[in-house]
């Protein structure tokens, strides 16, 4: 895997924020039907009653290549909805969002799992959506089950799957496919002790090969472990940025205070 | 998926090159949605015929013994036709729900919404394809006693066929997303529709005064193709295989152009 390089001034980073704003709509009223837009129309009432909200604003972010960051916030602060963007999954309101190199991300737990198949299937399936090819996929698809470690389970159908297995089969089939970028959101909190471990070594291979990282997470003993390097975003902004475990403190800290 | 991606604030982009970039997602998605639903069984597909072969049936015996519309083996008629307009309502319906249905892929994964709905005409088309070719047999061994070429040149038909319900399917698939009684709407709409297109009868069929309106109806003027190439057997005027085409082609567009104005509100709507 080698990193993509811009022009001239060495290898570009990973992932970066300019400017970036996220304006979401809070509905006070919604039409959500034909028929009541229909009347609403005719009655001359409005369609919708709604106000924008800001969930990030005038965000500057830059992770270079092969770095880990935690993205660290409450619930709410926007952290998630930062990941996201990341992943292309939202388009920014305001400002741009480059990402260099390929993109993995796990945001919810089997998306793109199909209930009625296998365990095995769904490795195929999964790793098809990914982007991995049949070739690669072939021939990763031992490690991929060795990681997830599922026994006898991969050849049950995944709707009989607990969200703990069905996270580490994604997290197997994500981390297998050998991005450029690895984003995950809050996976790691479903998986047991023993599972989180065994990421913790992954993502340990994983970044010693140069990987990028972005997690989001709640679990700041194992972020600590994981990451070099610490985003605190707090109401849609970023108030601290730096070395992990300065940023985890700080974080504690202000919740403590219960700000 | 391996290279570059810069996302620019709230710019459309231009997506059918976006489509061709994840044509492999499509393939995917395509293949494993008919590996699902047929789970290695010949069976499944069975069943799938099933419901337009009943209605086929019902048709005949209404239509045939009951209002008694003139018409050798108007049983014959009927197949050439009620399978297509089947394919279309088919593939309408499952606009609908097709975005919902992949809420959480949707939510995780970047990549250029329509897909979802291609890959759900896509699959559609490939079982059409495949009744297709059964009627073909059938009306091959028990109508022509024959093979004209009307039924050689059937699958033409495929393309107007596709990029018209594609380009329905997008604004409809929208429309779902916003407005939930979409799903019950939509069955109202294409009963009405089912009666005022040329599906069981024929255009010449219909008092003079209102004939020219069918041309309006761009589902009458594929119908009434399938209905010359699999029934009469013989092949489509070039003339009317151009307008449809030309028809098929200015609803994918207008379609695609709707869908992609409200694609990025659409993927964040809970």
């Amino acid at each position: 895997m080698s990193p993509p390089k811009s022009s001239d001034h060495g290898p570009a980073p990973a992932i970066v924020c300019r400017g970036v704003g996220k304006r979401f709509y809070y509905y006070e009223h919604r039409t959500e039907s034909l028929r009541e837009l229909f009347r609403r129309s005719i009655m001359r009432r409005p369609i919708h009653i709604r106000r924008p909200e800001f969930a990030l604003t005038g965000l500057e972010l830059s992770i270079a290549q092969g770095e880990s960051v935690v993205l660290l916030g409450r619930n709410g602060s926007g952290k998630s909805t930062t990941l996201r963007l990341m992943a292309g999954v939202y388009e920014p309101s305001e400002g741009v969002v480059e990402t260099h190199g390929s993109l993995t991300a796990v945001i919810e737990l089997g998306a793109g799992f199909q209930p009625e198949l296998t365990g095995e299937e769904n490795v195929e399936l999964y790793g098809a959506i990914l982007g991995l090819s049949r070739i690669h996929l072939k021939a990763r698809f031992e490690e991929i089950l060795r990681f997830a470690d599922l026994g006898d389970f991969i050849t049950t159908p995944v709707k009989y799957y607990s969200s703990g297995m069905k996270a580490r089969l994604a997290f197997a089939v994500a981390v297998c496919v050998r991005p450029d970028v690895l984003l995950l959101d809050e996976v790691l909190a479903v998986g047991d002790f023993e599972f989180q471990q065994r990421c913790v070594e992954r993502l340990g291979t994983f970044h010693s090969d140069g990987g990028t990282l972005v997690v989001v997470s709640h679990d700041l003993p194992l972020v600590r472990q994981l990451c070099s390097r610490g985003v605190w975003i707090d109401r849609g902004r970023i108030v601290m940025d730096g070395p992990v475990d300065a940023v985890a403190d700080a974080y504690l800290a202000g919740v403590a205070e219960g700000g | 998926m391996r290279d570059r991606r810069i996302m620019h604030s709230s710019r459309q982009r231009w997506s059918i090159t976006e489509v061709w970039r994840y044509r492999g997602l499509l393939r995917t998605m395509v293949v494993w949605g008919l590996k699902v639903k047929y789970q290695r069984s010949i069976l499944g597909f069975l069943w799938t015929l099933l419901n337009p072969l009943l209605m086929v049936a019902t048709l005949t015996a209404v239509f045939g013994y009951i209002v008694r519309i003139q018409m050798h083996d108007y049983w014959a008629f009927l197949l050439s036709g009620y399978f297509a307009w089947n394919s279309i309502t088919l593939s309408l319906f499952a606009g609908t729900y097709i975005l919902a249905e992949h809420g959480s892929l949707r939510r995780s994964i970047s990549f250029p919404s329509e897909i979802l709905v291609f890959s759900a005409a896509i699959s559609r088309l490939v079982e059409f394809a495949i009744e297709t070719v059964l009627l073909i047999v059938v009306l091959a061994v028990a109508h022509h006693h024959g093979v004209p070429s009307g039924l050689l040149v059937t699958p033409l038909l495929f393309v107007p066929l596709l990029l018209l319900t594609a380009g329905l399917m997008l604004p409809i698939a929208t429309v779902s997303v916003f407005f939930r009684d979409t799903q019950h709407i939509l069955p109202v709409v294409l009963t009405a529709l089912f009666y005022l297109t040329p599906v069981f009868y024929r255009v010449d069929m219909v008092p003079h005064a209102l004939q020219p309106w069918y041309a309006v109806n761009p589902f009458a003027l594929l119908l009434v193709q399938f209905h010359t190439a699999l029934y009469d057997g013989r092949v489509p005027s070039l003339a009317m295989f151009s307008r449809t085409m030309a028809v098929a082609t200015v609803a994918f567009v207008v379609g695609y152009a709707l869908f992609n104005r409200y694609k990025n509100v659409a993927a964040e709507v809970v």
